[in-house]
């Protein structure tokens, strides 16, 4: 079991907070979608549940692996955090020296030591299940930003994650683009894999998700079932926060 | 005339051997310099960009005094050659860990940031990520740099290194005919930067292709 606890964790950057006093937690299999303004802390408090941004204080539990974020994190547990949750970037971030094969293998043999032939061919595997095998020797760049995208989450579903991050993946895409990210998501989704979702897609955040929270300046102001949140939201900002996006 | 020509020829491959060595030498030692001068420990930093510093702002021929009639005259001997390939060397060296030092700042954090989401530790993370992209980075000014060098090793003629300069000035002497000769020795350093400008160009644009932003 991978359960997620996000135990009173806060960020600053010098006296700016940014991030103020934040808890949940997240069962096995949950997928969580995580929405709000832009500026609230939603990306940063992603990348600091697999320390991308270390926190300064609170606790960070994933599985039975605990981090005391007022501690220096040790390079056997930053490296056990990463292998357990696997992230995907708003801008794809794929590495453009590499063929989309290599992108997918390159960790499976430098963080896993897997020979370079078993892991192409589990590269193959989710290529395959991304719809991209045909791909697996052109360039990123001469790939589409949807099917970069999905690249990418091969990339980190190479590391056999227990729990998937994802920062705004269709942000960055043309409503059709990302509507094949979304659909290679919700697949994951039906996987059972553990989900957070920081995204401005309504959408997938009410039928995809199980729950949402809703951030504003650095704190969860509503957090529930999804169907709940996004159809009767409680607080004043939620409200004005759905308003504005589905009035666009 | 055909025999002058032949004579200041004789040094083309000397001049290459220089500039070859010197870049090499320069590239690899560069890496380090750049390492130290991103150093997060304040002396190891210090110490690279003072070396940067000496290298870059002291002319080429000082250095080549420096080490040819300083150091090589000393217990160690050293050969006008070898003195002029350790001073051209680090002369490189300084000029290259700055270039490779802008490259690495060109470089896009989000590299950084999935190689380590990833999992993949410092040195995979610069072997395998970093570097090789920087290198594409780096490879328009390493080559401006190096064909700056080709023509700045005509400055070991002055500690006897007998290449391209060195023979036109000899030749010069001999004959008391000035202009023609170097004219040859205009004509000979432009047709070894050239190919180097095809070459770099033709990289430069195939990995390019590859490393589109």
């Amino acid at each position: 079991m991978t359960d997620i606890r996000v135990d009173s964790v806060s960020k600053r950057y010098g006296k700016h907070v940014v991030l103020d006093d934040i808890n949940f937690r997240i069962k096995s299999g949950e997928v969580v979608a995580i929405i709000g303004p832009s500026g609230s802390g939603k990306s940063t408090l992603l990348r600091c549940i697999n320390y991308l941004e270390p926190p300064n204080s609170g606790i960070i539990a994933v599985g039975d692996l605990q981090m005391d974020c007022e501690a220096r994190p040790a390079n056997t547990d930053l490296d056990r955090l990463r292998r357990t949750v696997g992230m995907v970037f708003q801008s794809f971030n794929l590495f453009p020296h590499l063929t989309v094969l290599r992108n997918v293998s390159l960790a499976q043999e430098r963080v896993l030591k897997r020979p370079r032939k078993e892991a192409d061919e589990r590269s193959m595997e989710l290529l395959r299940r991304v719809g991209l095998a045909d791909k697996s020797e052109q360039y990123p760049s001469r790939c589409s930003g949807g099917q970069q995208q999905r690249i990418a989450i091969a990339r980190a579903l190479a590391l056999d994650p227990k729990a998937m991050l994802f920062d705004e993946p269709t942000s960055a895409l043309d409503p059709e683009l990302g509507l094949e990210v979304l659909t290679v998501m919700r697949e994951l989704a039906e996987t059972g894999m553990t989900m957070i979702v920081v995204t401005h897609e309504m959408r997938f955040a009410e039928n995809v998700s199980d729950r949402v929270i809703v951030m504003a300046d650095g704190r969860i102001i509503e957090h529930g079932e999804s169907a709940a949140i996004m159809r009767s939201p409680q607080t004043a900002r939620t409200q004005q926060f759905l308003h504005a996006v589905r009035d666009r | 005339m055909a025999g002058n020509f032949w004579s200041i020829l004789a040094g083309v491959p000397l001049t290459i051997a220089l500039t070859f060595l010197a870049f090499a030498v320069g590239a690899i030692f560069g890496f380090p310099i750049w390492m130290m001068r991103m150093a997060k420990t304040r002396p190891v930093r210090l110490t690279a960009t003072g070396f940067i510093l000496a290298f870059r702002s002291i002319p080429p021929i000082v250095w080549l005094f420096l080490i040819f009639f300083g150091v090589g005259s000393g217990d160690i001997s050293l050969s006008p050659f070898i003195s002029a390939v350790i001073g051209m060397g680090l002369i490189t060296a300084a000029n290259m860990a700055e270039i490779y030092r802008g490259a690495y700042a060109g470089l896009d954090i989000g590299q950084t940031e999935a190689a380590t989401a990833l999992g993949i530790r410092t040195y995979h993370r610069f072997r395998d990520v970093i570097v090789p992209q920087m290198l594409r980075t780096a490879l328009p000014s390493a080559v401006t740099f190096a064909i700056g060098l080709l023509k700045d090793t005509s400055i070991a003629s002055l500690i006897g290194v007998q290449e391209v300069a060195f023979q036109v000035n000899a030749l010069a002497q001999r004959t008391f005919t000035g202009f023609d000769i170097y004219v040859i020795a205009a004509l000979i350093y432009v047709a070894i930067s050239l190919p180097f400008a095809v070459i770099a160009r033709w990289a430069d644009l195939t990995l390019r292709l590859r490393v589109a932003r």
